[in-house]
């Protein structure tokens, strides 16, 4: 479990700082924003409330925000409602005893189709405030629509390829 | 049995969550002026709708308040009315030696649905309320006051068949007694009036002056269609001008010279 517990921690902190070299040297396109965050978020032990995981999602936000290229506070504007929602959402796709049981949610446990939806709907909203933000009223609906949907596409692929790395069936 | 949940935490954490959102938005606004502008833009377009419900609804409650205020205000300006009159070439003097007296007041209870309809008012024999006094407002005739206790007064309602006022059709035309028709919230009659009288329909109907209760000249409806009775007079249906069902604020007038002239008349 503490073993666990520790490769749990160096994968989210291997992460957040890739997270901050894409944000600083990936420049595919404008329409392409890349972020593992929310999937971070998502998968932050169980046992850690709303409010601990607000505090970690905002450091986390902070620390890219201030580390690499962009718009300080930006991150951490969209990283918190996702933590916010967070154990709602899991209570309403895996279900309250995931609570009672302190169990991580898993593919192989929860099935690839909970976690899909999971990690689409924190990818959208975290999307949603970030591009809204970014633009600042400035930009054409439809550029932020293409940015939305194609920046939702890559970070779910990306999300669904990195969920075996911080949600791992340890447990099977 | 399920445990209740309690929403002390959701609270919490919801509170929170606006902070670290507020914190995020000021970190966005201090780095970078096209966020600072559109945040603040957001921000006045939020407050200008906070304080523009908030004031709506302050307004709605002061009401009351802003209501006796005009009233007040209404029975001050008919006082100094009261006090300018008109010569026969149409300048405007000042007499300053009316006999009428005004007072303010708040209708605290009112029937509607009877034949003998009364109100009673929130002033009395206190606030200098006499019985024989009249209840008047900016539309028309309300009544005239029965009985006097301290703080408060009784009053017939004009919409009581006991009740009769006299009226003149137009500025210089027949005068006859107005009562009530009976039935309608808005109806009243205007009888005694000579065949040789013409009038138009829409005339306005004034009180005539010719009592020692209202003073002269206050608009009480617009004449309707007529009929004679018996092959002598005409009756005018009259559309009153108040509408008793919204009446709160009243003025009571008192004729301060009534008690000679009633003693004349006895």
């Amino acid at each position: 479990m503490r073993q666990a517990r520790i490769d749990y921690d160096m994968a989210y902190m291997i992460l957040v700082v890739s997270q901050m070299l894409v944000c600083n040297y990936l420049h595919v396109s404008p329409y392409l924003m890349l972020s593992i965050l929310p999937v971070l978020v998502l998968t932050i032990p169980i046992r850690v409330g709303t409010v601990g995981a607000m505090i970690i999602a905002f450091i986390t936000g902070f620390a890219v925000d201030l580390l690499a290229e962009g718009l300080l506070g930006i991150n951490v504007l969209a990283l918190v409602p996702v933590a916010f929602i967070r154990r709602p959402l899991i209570a309403l796709l895996f279900g309250n005893e995931v609570f009672s049981r302190e169990e991580d949610f898993s593919v192989h446990k929860n099935g690839f189709f909970k976690v899909f939806v999971a990690i689409i709907s924190v990818q959208a909203l975290f999307l949603l405030i970030y591009i809204w933000a970014d633009g600042a009223a400035t930009r054409p609906l439809w550029f932020n629509a293409l940015r939305f949907g194609v920046s939702l596409a890559a970070g779910v692929v990306i999300s669904l390829l990195l969920i075996d790395t911080l949600a791992p069936d340890d447990k099977k | 049995m399920p445990r209740r949940r309690s929403i002390f935490p959701s609270i919490v954490n919801a509170a929170i969550f606006i902070l670290m959102e507020i914190a995020a938005l000021n970190l966005l606004s201090r780095n970078s002026s096209l966020q600072e502008i559109w945040i603040a833009q957001a921000s006045h377009k939020f407050m200008g709708a906070v304080w523009g419900g908030s004031q709506n609804v302050r307004s709605y409650f002061s009401l009351r308040r802003e209501n006796e205020v005009l009233a007040a205000e209404n029975h001050e300006l008919r006082k100094r009315l009261m006090e300018i009159s008109t010569s026969t070439d149409g300048s405007v003097q000042l007499s300053g030696d009316t006999p009428y007296s005004f007072f303010s007041a708040n209708i605290v209870k009112i029937s509607r649905n009877k034949q003998h309809n009364y109100i009673i008012i929130d002033k009395g024999s206190e606030n200098g309320v006499t019985d024989r006094c009249g209840i008047i407002s900016s539309k028309g005739v309300i009544g005239i006051v029965d009985a006097v206790g301290p703080h408060h007064a009784y009053a017939l309602s004009f919409r009581n068949t006991d009740v009769s006022i006299s009226a003149r059709l137009g500025n210089e035309g027949a005068v006859g007694p107005l009562v009530w028709d009976g039935r309608s919230s808005d109806g009243a009659i205007m009888k005694e009036i000579p065949l040789q009288y013409k009038y138009h329909p829409g005339d306005t109907v004034y009180t005539s002056g010719y009592s020692s209760i209202f003073p002269p000249d206050i608009p009480l409806g617009l004449a309707g269609e007529s009929r004679v009775i018996n092959g002598a007079t005409n009756e005018i249906r009259v559309k009153l001008f108040q509408d008793f069902s919204s009446l709160r604020y009243v003025t009571v007038v008192k004729n301060n010279n009534a008690r000679e002239m009633e003693a004349l008349e006895r």
